[in-house]
């Protein structure tokens, strides 16, 4: 179906190869994923295949890219619309139209399809992708998950013969992740049709592909099996790493084959890890607090408390509430009743330096805080401001991601070191209490172990707690001490991250669910327990 | 519901009402001419994001006249007539001669501001309820795919800007919560800039991906025809139209 031959591309003013002679063939009805460090061409392979790269971005393409007998070469990505469909990263940054039926139909009104067909597949798809309830909304009102249907079903209603995905779940929680991929999995499965994806969350995605195109960032491409690549690579999910540590004779990538190739060792019996709480000295009240929107209620009655030197993951669907609260605990959003301390102070009284000193605020979009040129004048900023001595930030910096260069543009660094730079910046002033919006959108595993690392140190170094909002059930699992669980602006869960994980399937990361029912989240707790035994 | 207006009826009436309101030029008419757009945008707003504009609309009008009254004020010729206050006169070097800042605020030269400002702030509103009812999304599908780039250019202005105001609140709240307070035009432009010329080059990619332009002609999923009361609407408009700019 889709065929590379001799494929290079490398972009102008740039001395890296993005990709350097690839050459294969994805046959009709495969699932395959592209995956590959952060800013390692994924996107640019993917775009390729519609050929938005290069005919929208330039670059120097040599080789020759065909879908269903179809050079990109001569052919625009619009007259490719029929054959190809392609789902971008922030879906919403995509959408034509205001109305789900009218950005479904959008593209077959650009290719003059008869208006009885439009009416038919907009149904078809409709009913495919389970939107019928929202058909007349507005998309701006749906949520995320809702959102990655519309633009799929965008792309699905031309029946194209080949889907293309950026990062299809990296914006979703557990559960609208899975809707999106079953819809996927039908997809190739029923209608033959040829999925190629990116993604960063490979347990989430692992079990569903039939091929991987691993990218290794110098130009170099390896394509195989999910087992061959993994097998190698250094990017591996929970599962893999499960079965490297364990020696198991063979990889497995779905919960089901690991779980048969460890029978034995989940029957080994294993004295309960030490749960006893370690108590805190309170950092962070939060009493009976509420928030209102107008008519709607953003949080109802919580209340909750957070200690010095814990790691504390806010976890719940989009629109739970998690952003409110994290707002309303920095001092920004008032609240309608009830109180918030911070070190027994109110937060809404702090500003500035004070309240630079008191909290470091990572938002979701980490370049909202970027505004110099450079990598060394955004430290050197942020060392006037807490005031340090000139090069303060920078060497920390260094140590979180050595091979940073300090003259670069920020917007040019890769997410990964983004977020490292943000963080550099608001840890600089050592401030008393972290909070972070989503940190991990879009990073790889090794930029996710660089910044659990950098987490847990500052919070056991000066015993100040760290208080995060995430949807990524592998990072709580190695990171947090405690998950507090939002559902209708209300808390649902508050306990200890073993308890409130195993508690939900949706929410139990691949290792747990791989060791059920031994009490397990990560290699390393698997690991360690085993190691008492043997 | 009621059905949709055809895309194009609002405009044209906002088009010949507002240049008869200009040609009449009388604060009166104009006034009753935004209060008839006010029963209209609130008969027939349908909840979509836009319908927000023609407020905004409003509250830009009501800005637009503040000003004129302001420059009327400090900066105007001199109307005789009922002296209200004086303001003491700024001395202008000598090759500044027309201009005099200060002096005799007449009820005269206030109303006549008032009055140019009430025009401006019609014409405003007019547009302003126009492209409330009508978002220029549809207004485009109407419009033939004359020149691709056009259409590109209109549907990224026309989903750009609503999400600017967005992202510049979004942008200001992190600053807030960092401890940024001092907004510098610096510290929002530069992350804004970033974001909507990456939001631009998605949109666009998304468009042309989806075959925008490939096809000469465009179906339509919903055909919004013109009927009757279409005709109605712009004839009542260009009735009114022609007998302010006859009177």
């Amino acid at each position: 179906m889709i065929k590379f031959s001799n494929v290079s591309l490398i972009y102008p003013h740039s001395t890296k190869t993005v990709l350097e002679d690839l050459n294969c063939e994805i046959q009709e009805g495969e699932m395959v994923l592209v995956m590959g460090q952060t800013g390692s061409g994924k996107s640019s392979l993917l775009r390729l295949i519609n050929g938005l790269v290069p005919h929208h971005t330039g670059g120097i393409l040599a080789g020759d890219i065909s879908v269903d007998g179809l050079s990109t070469r001569e052919l625009k990505p619009g007259a490719l619309a029929h054959l190809v469909g392609i789902v971008g990263q922030n879906p919403i940054n995509g959408f034509v139209t205001d109305v789900v039926e009218e950005e479904i139909a959008f593209g077959m009104e650009a290719l003059n399809f008869a208006p009885d067909v439009m009416r038919k597949r907009v149904e078809e798809v409709l009913d495919l992708l389970s939107l019928n309830a929202v058909r007349s909304r507005a998309i701006s009102s749906l949520s995320g998950g809702e959102q990655q249907r519309v633009a799929i079903a965008a792309a699905l209603v031309m029946h194209p013969k080949v889907l293309v995905l950026d990062e299809p779940t990296s914006a979703l929680d557990p559960i609208a992740a899975e809707e999106v991929l079953s819809v996927l999995h039908r997809l190739v499965h029923d209608l033959s049709v040829t999925v190629i994806m990116a993604e960063h969350r490979l347990e989430r995605v692992i079990q569903f592909v039939d091929r991987i195109i691993y990218i290794e960032g110098n130009g170099e491409t390896s394509i195989g099996s999910a087992e061959e690549i993994l097998s190698k690579s250094e990017l591996v999910p929970p599962i893999i790493r499960l079965a490297r540590a364990l020696n198991l004779s063979e990889l497995g990538t779905s919960v089901r084959e690991v779980r048969r190739l460890t029978t034995d060792i989940r029957n080994i019996p294993v004295a309960d890890i030490d749960s006893a709480t370690r108590t805190h000295l309170p950092a962070i009240d939060v009493d009976s607090l509420t928030v209102k929107y107008g008519a709607q209620t953003a949080l109802r009655d919580v209340s909750t408390s957070v200690g010095r030197g814990e790691i504390v993951a806010l976890m719940g669907r989009n629109g739970a509430g998690k952003s409110s609260l994290l707002e309303a605990i920095v001092g920004v959003l008032k609240p309608s009743s009830g109180a918030v301390r911070v070190y027994e102070q109110n937060p809404a009284e702090l500003a500035g330096k004070n309240r630079r000193e008191r909290i470091g605020y990572v938002p979701q979009e980490p370049s909202d805080l970027l505004y110099h040129q450079s990598v060394r004048q955004e430290c050197q900023e942020a060392d006037l401001q807490a005031g340090l001595k000139d090069g303060t930030t920078l060497s920390f910096l260094d140590k979180l991601v050595p091979r940073i260069s300090h003259d670069a543009h920020p917007h040019d660094l890769s997410e990964g070191q983004r977020l490292a730079l943000v963080l550099s910046i608001v840890l600089s002033g050592d401030p008393q209490l972290l909070i972070l919006d989503e940190p991990t959108r879009g990073l790889d595993y090794q930029a996710k172990t660089l910044f659990t690392r950098a987490l847990k140190e500052y919070a056991s170094r000066l015993n100040y707690p760290v208080l995060l909002a995430t949807h990524d059930v592998e990072l709580v699992a190695e990171l947090v001490d405690r998950v507090i669980f939002l559902a209708e602006g209300e808390i649902v869960a508050d306990g200890s991250t073993l308890d409130v994980l195993l508690s939900s399937p949706a929410f139990a990361p691949q290792v747990a669910k791989i060791m059920a029912p031994q009490p397990w989240l990560t290699v390393d707790h698997v690991v360690s327990a085993l190691a008492e035994k043997l | 519901m009621n059905k949709p207006l055809h895309p194009l009826t609002m405009w044209i009436w906002s088009l010949t009402l507002s240049i008869g309101v200009v040609v009449l030029d009388n604060a009166w008419v104009a006034l009753a001419t935004v209060g008839v757009a006010v029963l209209f945008v609130r008969a027939r707003s349908d909840g979509s994001p836009w319908n927000a504009t023609f407020w905004w609309s409003l509250r830009f009008g009501a800005f637009v006249i503040t000003i004129r009254v302001l420059i009327g004020i400090l900066i105007g010729i001199p109307i005789p007539g009922t002296v209200l206050f004086t303001l003491p006169i700024l001395d202008l070097p000598s090759w500044m001669s027309g201009i005099r800042v200060g002096g005799a605020v007449t009820l005269e030269r206030l109303s006549s501001s008032v009055h140019e400002g009430i025009i401006i702030a019609t014409m405003i509103a007019l547009f302003g309820a126009a492209s409330a009812l009508t978002s220029p999304h549809k207004l485009l599908r109407v419009l033939p795919v004359f020149i691709y780039e056009v259409g590109v250019t209109l549907v990224i202005a026309a989903s750009v800007f609503p999400q600017l105001t967005q992202s510049v609140k979004r942008i200001r709240k992190a600053q807030y919560m960092r401890g940024i307070e001092k907004v510098s035009l610096r510290s929002i432009a530069l992350p804004l800039l970033e974001e909507t010329l990456t939001r631009s080059l998605q949109l666009a990619q998304s468009m042309d991906s989806r075959g925008y332009g490939a096809s000469r002609k465009r179906s339509r999923y919903r055909p919004a025809p013109w009927i009757a009361r279409d005709s109605w609407y712009v004839i009542s408009a260009v009735v009114a139209a022609t007998v302010m700019v006859a009177a």
